[in-house]
């Protein structure tokens, strides 16, 4: 039984380290938003954009590194399963420690792409891209999933 | 002995867990990319241009304004949103490898569907801009001027004229 306590003890001891520092996680905070599109018109929305760009908060322990992936939709799919083509360049995302999204670092997202978290352990994705209705696009609603994965790196 | 190998197997368990968990460990999240599409723009030639009958050496006009032979079309798409529009003309109307010229084109457009209280227009190919209605209505008239030589050969003679109009 007092081994059993030492080895809890021992367990406990390993871990503590990381007590006290924020776990990691990945929250989406704001939608990617084209707004009103027009057929035929490619509609592009910055990653600087205040209101439209879609946002991801982070946090993870200080001063550590983790690896950004998105898993990117193609097209945007709305009524009657008709689809929006959906694109993304190689500087539509960008990072920013101080989760501002007037001080951004660039990044591709379709990339692999490591960050490293600030003294206080938070950071900010931000995501642009261009929606590309052909001349018929179908009016309504259309929509699409974006995920980031976030992976600590040791 | 048995006891203290499994409480020592347990806390090695427990540590792995620990160290895995800090190490390497995925999280994710999403958002949504959102879009509202308008209304895709329709054309449609509502109307063909007809001269009827016409003699070898004697030119004939049509005006825009003309609501049987006039040539018309009627445009469709997003309320209140600016157009642009081009038309592709013939220079000529062809009948069995034969050319019957046609030219001084003249057109109008308006928000509805009339000759009057809209705005004059010279066709061309160069692209113009305009705004559908609050309806989301463009309207356009067209009349042109065939001459035909005194040497005309008989015959039919028809042409095409596109009207192409783009957010």
């Amino acid at each position: 039984m007092k081994l059993l306590a030492y080895a809890v003890a021992l367990t406990a001891l390993m871990v503590h380290p990381l007590s006290g520092q924020r776990p990691i996680s990945v929250t989406g905070v704001r939608s990617l938003v084209f707004g009103a599109v027009l057929p035929g018109v490619p509609a592009v929305v910055p990653r600087t954009s205040a209101a439209n760009a879609g946002q991801f908060d982070l946090t993870g322990p200080h001063d550590t590194q983790a690896a950004l992936t998105f898993t990117l939709p193609v097209v945007m799919t709305g009524p009657a399963g008709a689809t929006l083509p959906l694109l993304f360049g190689g500087s539509d995302a960008g990072y920013s420690q101080s989760q501002s999204v007037a001080s951004q670092i660039g990044f591709d997202p379709k990339q692999p792409f490591v960050i490293t978290f600030n003294q206080n352990g938070r950071g900010s994705v931000f995501l642009g891209g261009t929606a590309q209705p052909i001349p018929t696009q179908r009016a309504g609603n259309y929509t699409a999933t974006i995920t980031l994965t976030m992976v600590s790196l040791p | 002995m048995y006891n203290v190998s499994k409480a020592c197997l347990a806390g090695f368990a427990l540590l792995l867990i620990g160290v895995g968990s800090a190490r390497g460990q995925g999280v994710n999240g999403s958002i949504t990319a959102t879009a509202t599409v308008q209304t895709p723009i329709t054309v449609t030639g509502t109307q063909n241009m007809s001269f009827g009958n016409v003699f070898p050496g004697v030119a004939k006009a049509i005006l825009y304004s003309d609501a049987s032979n006039a040539g018309k079309f009627s445009v469709a798409g997003q309320a209140s949103t600016p157009v642009t529009y081009s038309f592709t003309l013939p220079a000529n109307l062809t009948s069995a490898g034969n050319n019957l010229p046609i030219g001084s084109w003249l057109g109008y457009e308006n928000a509805t569907n009339s000759t009057s209280g809209g705005s004059g227009i010279t066709p061309s190919a160069t692209p113009t801009t305009s705004t559908l209605s609050g309806s989301g209505a463009l309207f356009f008239f067209l009349g042109a001027t065939v001459t035909p030589p005194a040497n005309q050969p008989a015959g039919s003679y028809t042409g095409t004229v596109t009207l192409t109009v783009s957010y």
